[in-house]
């Protein structure tokens, strides 16, 4: 109990850490330049940044996270959101990421299954050449090649095709791990004695084998679920869904400062958050690493 | 030079040959490759063939995979070698650190370091950082937490070697060890953490330039792949997203190569 305890302190601390080095950067940053350059904000504006980021005034660098609870608008300009908007907007990519999630496992698990088996015939060379294409394969691309067919269409069409298009590299990485574990298990002896005394092959994979490899899938699942989250900001761009994503590349690209602050803490959050449950997860399936923590 | 991996071979020979391609045809003879584009125009910059923009945004990419790549290595090495010689408290909090930056996702801080550096160089402080610069130093900042994490395992297995203690029993320091006695072997290690580093960074380089936010000009892939994506989603044009991809692809596929299987090399010779 208390090395959860433990972990879930060390884990916290990272949310603070985030809000507070992400306040301090936007604060230093130097917005009111005599520069005629088009990107640079006008004195007027830059004030208003500096308001928005309670710059000289007492605990000032509480005044996003103010204006956040008493639901005020965070930002200079229209493009600014509530505290409640923000919400909706992360619910929206949480959701995206949470259908892509069990398609990430679902082709993890059939992928790690085929390679299995490719690996005694002659498709061999795919088992390596599929992950290379996954990999380099930056999740906008395939959404770039859907969206002609998607993007005027709706009926959660384009918000479907977000999840299948981030799922691709999150389960072929999960499918490479799992193969890898499936591959190591299915030569060890206690498999071997569980054919030879007549168990069929397929009791054999989900009775004894696959609880030896899910710990396997659940060490990769923290990394796969920020890939997740993070690479539907690609996805919600290209086919113009207007989540969490989009508002967070629209306000790097609008310099909306206090929106960048907040949005990077809640993000740091939900990670922290989806970190935590998979160690719990992972001590509630897995004997070996409560014994290992205790 | 035969403990090579026939893999890491094909992987390295990928890797140059898409470095020598792209600078004899994105850098050297742009306009040959103008000419005998099958490819066709770009559907926003008429004039330039896709061959040409694709080619030239190789260049770049590889070059700022290469770059961001090595700082990020060199950082990472250089914090792990400080957490294995301070041992202790300085360790603990040198591994918690490189835990903060390891969860939080390379896009999301790279953007936010963009906007940062694009302010300060657009107020005349970015002490002579051009975008490309920018670009490297965001990506390196983001992603020396593996190769540092990596490096202090491999450094703490290393040091349990016989030889090791034999050697500081002998007298030798910290320093002295890790210089004369750890480095020869962990230098395959860190060539292949390098080359692992190299695709990771092009494709956050890739991501961070679709959505516009790098200003990098000659256009890396992603950037040009970024510019073109409104045209592509109204007029459809495969032709001009599938070499980019291609090529994105093939140096992904050349670095994972040479790095997995030089990867394994060291690890089996320790």
């Amino acid at each position: 109990m208390r090395l959860i305890a433990t972990r879930l302190v060390r884990q916290l601390v990272l949310v603070p850490v985030v809000a507070v080095a992400s306040y301090f950067l936007m604060a230093a940053l130097p917005l009111t330049t005599e520069s005629d350059n088009k990107r640079q904000v006008s004195p007027e504006l830059a004030a208003s940044y500096q308001r928005d980021l309670g710059i000289g005034e007492p605990l000032g660098f509480l005044r996003p996270w103010e204006k956040l609870f008493s639901g005020e608008r965070l930002g200079t300009s229209a493009q600014g959101i509530t505290g409640d908007e923000l919400l909706q907007k992360l619910s929206g990519s949480v959701g995206v990421g949470l259908v892509a999630l069990p398609l990430a496992l679902a082709w993890a698990v059939g992928f790690a299954l085929l390679r299995t088996r490719w690996r005694r015939g002659r498709f061999a060379v795919l088992g390596d050449v599929l992950p290379a294409i996954a990999f380099g394969t930056p999740v906008f691309i395939p959404a770039l090649l859907l969206a002609p067919a998607v993007v005027e269409r709706g009926h959660l069409l384009p918000e479907l095709c977000a999840a299948v298009v981030i799922a691709i590299w999150p389960g072929t990485f999960l499918g490479t791990l799992v193969g890898d574990a499936l591959e190591t298990e299915l030569s060890r002896d206690y498999v071997r004695t569980a054919l030879s005394k007549g168990l069929d092959p397929g009791t054999v994979l989900r009775r004894h084998v696959l609880p030896n490899v899910w710990p396997a899938l659940l060490d990769a699942v923290t990394p796969v679920a920020t890939a997740l989250l993070a690479g539907s900001f690609a996805a919600e761009r290209v086919f113009g869904l207007p989540y969490f994503g989009q508002l967070y590349v629209l306000a790097v690209l609008n310099k909306q400062v206090a929106v960048v602050v907040v949005s990077t803490t809640t993000f740091a959050t939900v990670l922290v958050v989806v970190s935590l449950t998979v160690e719990l997860l992972r001590m509630l399936v897995d004997p070996r690493a409560r014994e290992a923590r205790a | 030079m035969s403990r090579i991996p026939l893999r890491a071979w094909v992987g390295l020979v990928l890797l140059v040959g898409l470095g020598a391609l792209s600078l004899v045809a994105g850098r050297l003879f742009p306009e040959a490759l103008a000419n005998t584009c099958p490819l066709g125009w770009d559907l926003n910059r008429p004039d330039r063939s896709v061959c040409e923009l694709a080619f030239g945004g190789l260049w770049v990419s590889l070059a700022i995979g290469l770059a961001a790549g090595a700082l990020s290595t060199v950082l990472g090495l250089a914090v792990a070698a400080l957490a294995r010689l301070s041992g202790g408290v300085t360790e603990q909090v040198l591994l918690r650190a490189v835990d903060a930056v390891f969860a939080l996702p390379d896009v999301l801080v790279v953007m936010v370091l963009q906007l940062a550096g694009q302010s300060l160089m657009d107020a005349g402080m970015g002490g002579g950082l051009g975008p490309f610069g920018l670009m490297v130093t965001s990506l390196a900042l983001v992603g020396w937490a593996g190769p540092a994490r990596m490096f202090r395992d491999r450094l703490a297995t290393l040091e349990g070697q016989e030889y090791v203690a034999a050697a500081r029993a002998l007298g030798g320091g910290g320093v002295h060890v890790l210089r004369v006695h750890l480095w020869p072997l962990l230098r395959p290690f860190v060539l292949a953490v390098f080359l692992s580093r190299l695709p990771s960074a092009i494709l956050t380089e890739s991501t961070v330039s679709f959505f516009g936010i790098a200003r990098m000009e000659p256009m890396s892939l992603g950037r040009y792949l970024g510019t073109s994506y409104a045209a592509l989603i109204y007029e459809g044009g495969g032709r001009v997203v599938i070499p980019a991809w291609g090529l994105l692809v093939l140096l992904v596929l050349g670095a994972s190569l040479a790095s997995q299987a030089l990867g394994g090399g060291s690890r089996r010779e320790v």
